[in-house]
């Protein structure tokens, strides 16, 4: 029987988790954040997310490269691209959107409605 | 086998004579009081092509050409040999016997006698035509150099052994306003910048240094200083022994301003390089910024919540703050061209927090290591921060997959190495000679100029050090600048 959760957060970034923490929190949902793909490849077996919001530079792995992997192992999640890196017509988001890899992208700074759109 | 000549007859004697005289190389006519030949070797019948009989006992207006006795003064040199026993030594004269290109003689006229008089003279003439035109070649291919060194657009001088100034062509007059006469006799490197190190350059190629080539600039008459790069050869005597030198200089100015131009643009390709890292590293602390500050917009905040959100604030614009002053600070032109006192260390650590960004998002693990004490070579301290960026961001860009980027010093006596060593795809062996090259990149077309080595390369020459690669495929490279630390009394 998996755990349940409303929301993955997936940065590096402590006070990127604190923010998202709070927003979602806002919106009535129970947050994991995490920091590596390594933590999450494992916790998603055992676990179910109804979203998940994602960095596109881990320490140990690319957001997209772990989008990838995640949808192999849970092909139904939706993951949220939540990144400074790129940009929204960045030809490589619009490939990750049109393979359908990701859900969505928001582009860091965002405003929380940006975020609360996606729930 | 000599023979005492007290044996022998007089016939002998009188054979000896001839012998010896006929072997001699020389032209020999000796002459009487009344100016008549009694003895003439062979060398002279056969240069005035004459005979024997047609020769002996004439007087020397039948035998000598007219003309020469004309326009010397040979006869009366040689009344003043049997009058006053003057001796005539080397005189030149030109003759053309007929049919015989124009010869060339030095001549001598000595007296020969018992006594107190003068019996005989000897008329002595020494061919010297060959002579005479290997001089006017010798002089002919003088005139030419030296046109040629005059006709350089590149500064050319020569030397003694200490450095002084012996030659100092037109370009050298034109180019740094002193005349020679000015200069000649001074030591060479009252001209030139760095004052202690000609001395030392050169005795290093006495002592057989390979190394004959530097850039010192020039101190010109208006106190300007003008880059100019030197190859200097040492010039040996026939015994190949080094008895000076010589220094041919050419005006960098012209490719000072490209390569200042090239290391402007490298400066910002090499920023396009990091722009996704750099924009990723600004984007968290704004994105924090922004949603600490849509959180303050809420009503009815704990007061305790409100503080953390504007601490949160406040700490994310000092991060973006100095990545922005950081990228300021490289992205600048650099203007200073003085060599000054740089503290490596702190040039090495400065690059490193410029590519920390662009490493952190390749998830590359930077490990440094610095000396405690200050490491002080003689430079410009911007364009090795651009040569340390450079190798890191190589570095960087050869480990797509993350890695590891090692950066370590080692000091010596009169030198440090810096090492940059990564844990990527490494240098194609086929690539390896072509690395420096400018334009040479395998990078991906907009990802790398290809002019990011040519510029370390360039720079670490002018600071004097060296560069040196190790590379294996698929395993990492591995970049050395050694530069000679900074003397303790400079």
């Amino acid at each position: 029987m998996l755990k349940k959760a409303d929301y993955l957060v997936v940065d590096d970034e402590p006070d990127i988790c604190w923010v998202m923490k709070r927003i979602l929190g806002s919106a009535g949902g129970s947050v994991v954040t995490l920091q590596t793909g390594e933590e999450v490849l494992a916790l998603i077996k055992s676990h179910a997310f109804g979203r998940v919001f994602m960095d596109a530079k881990l320490p140990d792995i690319e957001g997209l490269e772990l989008a990838r992997q995640v949808h192999e192992l849970v092909p139904s999640l939706q993951i949220v691209l939540v990144s400074g890196y790129y940009y929204k017509d960045d030809p490589t988001i619009q490939q990750a959107l049109s393979d359908g890899l990701i859900y969505d992208f928001i582009a860091k700074p965002f405003t929380h409605n940006d975020i609360l759109k996606m729930l | 086998m000599l023979t005492d000549i007290q044996c022998l007859t007089l016939p002998d004697k009188m054979q000896l004579y001839s012998i010896l005289l006929d072997a001699i190389p020389s032209s020999i006519l000796v002459l009487d009081g009344s100016l008549r030949i009694v003895s003439v070797n062979r060398n002279f019948l056969e240069k005035s092509q004459r005979l024997m009989k047609d020769t002996i006992s004439r007087r020397l207006e039948e035998v000598f050409p007219a003309v020469i006795l004309e326009h010397t003064s040979i006869k009366k040199q040689v009344y003043d040999c049997f009058e006053k026993k003057r001796v005539v030594r080397g005189h030149r004269m030109t003759y053309r016997a007929p049919g015989i290109p124009i010869r060339t003689y030095y001549y001598s006229i000595l007296p020969i006698g018992a006594d107190e008089s003068v019996r005989l003279v000897v008329l002595l003439m020494e061919d010297v035509t060959e002579q005479v035109r290997l001089s006017e070649e010798v002089r002919r291919m003088e005139r030419h150099l030296a046109s040629v060194v005059e006709s350089a657009q590149d500064i050319v001088l020569s030397t003694d052994l200490s450095g002084r100034i012996l030659t100092w062509n037109s370009a050298a007059e034109k180019l740094s306003g002193f005349k020679f006469n000015e200069v000649k006799g001074h030591c060479w490197s009252e001209f030139c910048s760095q004052v202690a190190n000609i001395t030392g350059f050169l005795e290093q190629i006495c002592f057989g240094s390979d190394v004959h080539t530097a850039e010192w600039e020039l101190i010109t008459k208006e106190n300007q200083m003008i880059p100019v790069s030197w190859v200097v050869s040492p010039m040996m005597d026939d015994y190949r022994k080094v008895v000076g030198f010589v220094a041919v200089g050419r005006d960098l100015t012209e490719q000072r301003k490209l390569e200042y131009q090239l290391r402007q643009s490298q400066k910002i390709a090499a920023l396009g390089v990091m722009a996704g890292g750099i924009a990723h590293e600004i984007r968290n602390p704004l994105a924090i910024c922004s949603s600490a500050a849509q959180f303050l917009q809420e009503e009815s905040l704990p007061t305790h919540f409100a503080r953390e959100c504007a601490d949160k604030i406040q700490v994310s614009i000092e991060k973006i703050s100095s990545i922005i002053e950081n990228l300021l600070r490289f992205s600048r032109p650099t203007t200073a061209s003085e060599m000054v006192s740089v503290d490596l260390v702190k040039v090495v650590q400065e690059a490193l927090t410029l590519i920390a960004s662009h490493a952190k998002v390749q998830n590359i693990c930077v490990n440094s290591q610095f000396p405690k004490q200050l490491v002080l070579v003689s430079g410009v301290a911007s364009l090795l921060q651009q040569v340390f960026l450079n190798l890191c961001l190589n570095a960087v860009n050869a480990m797509p997959n993350g890695g590891t980027l090692t950066v370590s010093f080692f000091l010596y006596s009169d030198c440090v190495e810096v090492q940059v060593e990564d844990t990527g795809v490494g240098i194609n062996p086929k690539d390896f000679d072509k690395i420096f090259d400018p334009f040479h990149t395998t990078s991906p077309i907009g990802k790398g100029t290809g002019l990011g080595l040519t510029i370390c390369y360039s720079i670490i020459k002018q600071h004097f050090g060296h560069i040196l690669v190790e590379s294996y495929l698929n395993q990492g490279s591995k970049f050395t600048v050694k530069l000679p630390l900074q003397q303790k009394d400079s």
